[in-house]
């Protein structure tokens, strides 16, 4: 016998359909970019400032514990920088730099690096850095004092604090158009909802997030406001002002579907979003929080194993795992 | 390999080939000097074999290892025996194989020719085993699976391979006496053919059920075709044989009703061979030919890191030698290049979904990885479906970590066996 060449020699399947961590990660970037781009056209250098911050810091952090667990150098997969922006992104323009530090900190290694890297997290890495900044320092979310100095051609309130303090009588102040189209006070990448809405719809139709959860969220949303508002309309807002303000769409398509805290089967994806969307609308209108959303979401993770125990029979089973 | 299409709202679909309208006939390829016969039985070094280095044997004799061997090989030439080795596969299964220098005498055996006039069941389970298709006589035998549906299968079960579907559209004689001759033998009462869907065929007429079998894969897969078209829901952990129904390739019934006719064993395997580019070759090979010869006859060029596929895109296996022989149930060769070889990763599962949405049997695939990854096969059978698994290898091809899924899958039922038992022979 010749000398033989040697082949490879794996297990089946020897296709893929060649989606990695990689390309997932840009394309979620990718789809946050509208809205983020938008925030930096809007609230200026400053806010490019922030975000810059973020996904660096939130990159480095990964380097770092990488480090210190003495583990593979796993920041190529780009997911700390998809916590990163979007922890920028949840942010004011004028969020001081130690608090973007703070943030991406609390983000990376306290919601993902602990539990073992990516894929491990139980709650959404970018949801517990910015709950953890908005119980230790609220006032930094007061997007009315951080956005003081800012001189905009529309109504200079932070719609859901003037929600909050005012009354449903603030609401005559914002029309639902400015709102979506970003006229609005609020935090760099969630002040335009159309955006938000165009990303979500690229990730959905890409398949790189579950469309179940966005829409139950959303649904979520818009029904539980609706049955507040029909209940007393001089009391609380209107589906559409929850919709376009806060965090909601930053949610509905980008904080919620998080891979890891979110459950995959399709019962319980529509109660894991649709709990969501009725938490979110709760904590607004009857708890103290002005926006609810991040809370909402840290409670959906909190149910997500629970729930994802409802999944369909496999082949051949009896009715014992539901 | 096929890519994600750009907008992806479902699972992929990825569609089986279909034999072209006017097929062409195969090439056939020179029976080589020498040929490899395996045999599916492990190679005991401190025991003498029954067949020897420098033995001669016959052309159709049946080679056995021991003794009190059942399972046999099958020489297709007259010739000597140069080498007798042991064979490693997948999963550290071992078998043992012959090479056979082949003479230019061509002396028959005649052991099958004697019963060739009555055909009958004990009779070709011991002389017919391995004939081209690999037909799974001794299921019928067995005392303890009692079959009584038996699928033919005029479709191929993976991508990519249109050797079924060719043999149904060129054979259609040999198959209704292949049919009968089956039916005659086995007694089985319902006899169902799978055909393409676009197939029209009139085999109905023979009593023969027609299952038309969608393009989409895996849905030509055994325990899809017992689903869909048998309402039998495939029990987890036993085999469809345990269930009474039984699947044979349409080449087998080919084979058999061209055995019965020339009194003789027929060793002509068809097989689809795809190069690197993409481009097929339909060929006729005895069984035993190396892949090294069919590649040589197309000059088909292998590089180092290659990977040669014995079977589909999804379910085979990749072969370590170019000396791997075409065996019985050998559709289909293919070669890829290295650079067209997807990397896997011991990354964790990122629970991204895609697995569970794919899976045609509603194997919970995110959760079930942490166990087995974990070595905790016991809990992902119990807990986690592990045995509702139907091998098709879609969780693999989708999975965004590239997790080798379907090896851990089968590395979880493999070790489950060996569990099994160990617990028995305590």
């Amino acid at each position: 016998m010749h000398k033989q060449n040697k082949y490879t020699v794996s297990h089946a399947p020897f296709w893929h359909d060649g989606d990695t961590v990689t390309t997932l990660n840009q394309n979620i970037i990718l789809a946050a970019l509208p809205a983020a781009i938008f925030g930096i056209l809007k609230f200026g250098a400053p806010a490019l400032g922030v975000l810059a911050l973020a996904v660096s810091t939130a990159m480095l952090w990964e380097l770092a514990f990488n480090f210190i667990s003495k583990r593979e150098i796993t920041i190529a997969d780009y997911d700390s920088a998809a916590i990163g922006l979007l922890v920028g992104m949840m942010l004011p323009a004028t969020a001081p730099w130690w608090i973007v530090l703070i943030g991406t900190l609390i983000a990376v290694v306290m919601g993902k690096m602990i539990y073992g890297g990516i894929g491990g997290n139980p709650f959404n890495p970018a949801v517990v850095g910015i709950s953890v900044l908005l119980v230790s320092w609220n006032a930094i979310f007061d997007f009315d004092a951080a956005l003081l100095n800012y001189e905009f051609g529309f109504t200079a309130l932070a719609p859901l604090g003037a929600l909050k303090h005012q009354g449903v009588a603030a609401m005559d102040l914002f029309q639902i158009k400015e709102l979506a189209m970003g006229n609005q006070v609020g935090s760099i990448g969630t002040v335009f909802g159309a955006g938000i809405i165009l990303g979500g719809i690229y990730l959905i139709l890409r398949g790189y997030i579950r469309w179940e959860i966005s829409l139950s969220y959303v649904a979520g949303i818009l029904i539980t406001a609706f049955l507040f508002r029909l209940v007393n309309p001089d009391l609380y807002a209107s589906p559409l002002f929850h919709l376009f303000t806060g965090y909601t769409l930053l949610g509905a398509f980008f904080l919620a579907p998080e891979n890891s805290s979110s459950p995959v089967n399709l019962t319980a994806m529509i109660i894991y979003g649709a709990m969501g969307g009725v938490m979110t609308i709760l904590i607004r209108n009857v708890g103290s929080y002005a926006d609810g959303t991040v809370f909402a979401i840290l409670l959906i993770n909190l149910i997500n194993p629970l729930i994802d125990r409802i999944r369909p029979q496999a082949l051949g089973k009896g009715v014992n795992n539901a | 390999m096929i890519k994600r299409s750009f907008i992806k709202l479902t699972g992929p679909r990825l569609l089986c080939d279909q034999v072209e309208p006017d097929p062409k006939k195969p090439e056939t390829i020179p029976i080589p000097p020498r040929l490899v016969l395996l045999l599916h039985e492990p190679l005991d070094s401190t025991r003498e074999t029954l067949i020897k280095k420098g033995d001669t044997v016959k052309r159709g004799e049946r080679l056995f290892l021991y003794k009190e061997s059942t399972e046999y090989a099958v020489s297709p030439v007259s010739g000597t025996i140069t080498s007798i080795a042991s064979y490693t596969g997948d999963f550290g299964t071992i078998a043992t194989y012959f090479i056979v220098e082949r003479d230019e005498k061509d002396t028959p055996s005649n052991g099958f020719a004697e019963i060739a006039d009555t055909p009958n069941l004990k009779s070709a389970d011991s002389f017919l085993r391995s004939l081209p298709g690999a037909p799974p006589l001794s299921r019928f035998t067995d005392p303890d699976c009692k079959i009584n549906t038996l699928v033919i299968e005029g479709t191929d079960s993976d991508l990519m391979s249109t050797t079924r579907q060719y043999l149904l559209a060129t054979s259609k004689e040999e198959i209704k006496r292949g049919i009968q001759i089956l039916r005659q033998m086995t007694g089985v009462a319902k006899i169902a053919i799978t055909v393409p869907e676009n197939a029209s065929d009139d085999l109905s007429a023979e009593g023969v059920q027609v299952f038309k079998i969608s393009q989409v894969y895996p849905k030509a897969l055994p325990q899809m075709i017992m689903q869909d078209h048998l309402e039998i829901i495939p029990v987890p952990g036993a085999t469809c044989e345990d269930q009474g129904v039984t699947f044979m390739s349409i080449e087998a019934v080919i084979s058999l009703a061209k055995a019965y006719a020339q009194k003789e064993p027929v060793f002509e395997k068809v097989l689809t061979v795809i190069a690197k580019d993409g481009t097929r070759h339909r060929v006729k090979a005895v069984i035993g030919t190396p892949l090294h010869r069919i590649f040589k006859q197309f000059k088909l060029q292998t590089n180092e890191r290659d990977r040669i596929i014995v079977g589909g895109p999804m379910m085979g296996h990749a072969a370590y030698t170019l000396y791997h022989p075409v065996g019985p149930d050998t559709d289909t060769v293919q070669i890829q290049d290295r650079d067209a070889i997807p990397y896997v990763s011991d990354y964790p599962c990122i629970n991204c979904g895609k697995c569970v949405r794919v899976c045609p049997a509603n194997v919970p695939v995110n959760l079930l990885v942490r166990y087995l990854e974990a070595d905790l096969y016991e809990e992902a059978a119990d807990n986690f479906d592990l045995q509702s698994c139907i091998e098709c290898g879609l969780c693999s091809y989708v999975c965004t970590a590239r997790i080798p899924l379907f090896q851990y899958i089968q590395l979880g039922k493999h070790q489950l066996i060996e569990l099994e038992t160990e617990a028995n022979n305590a």
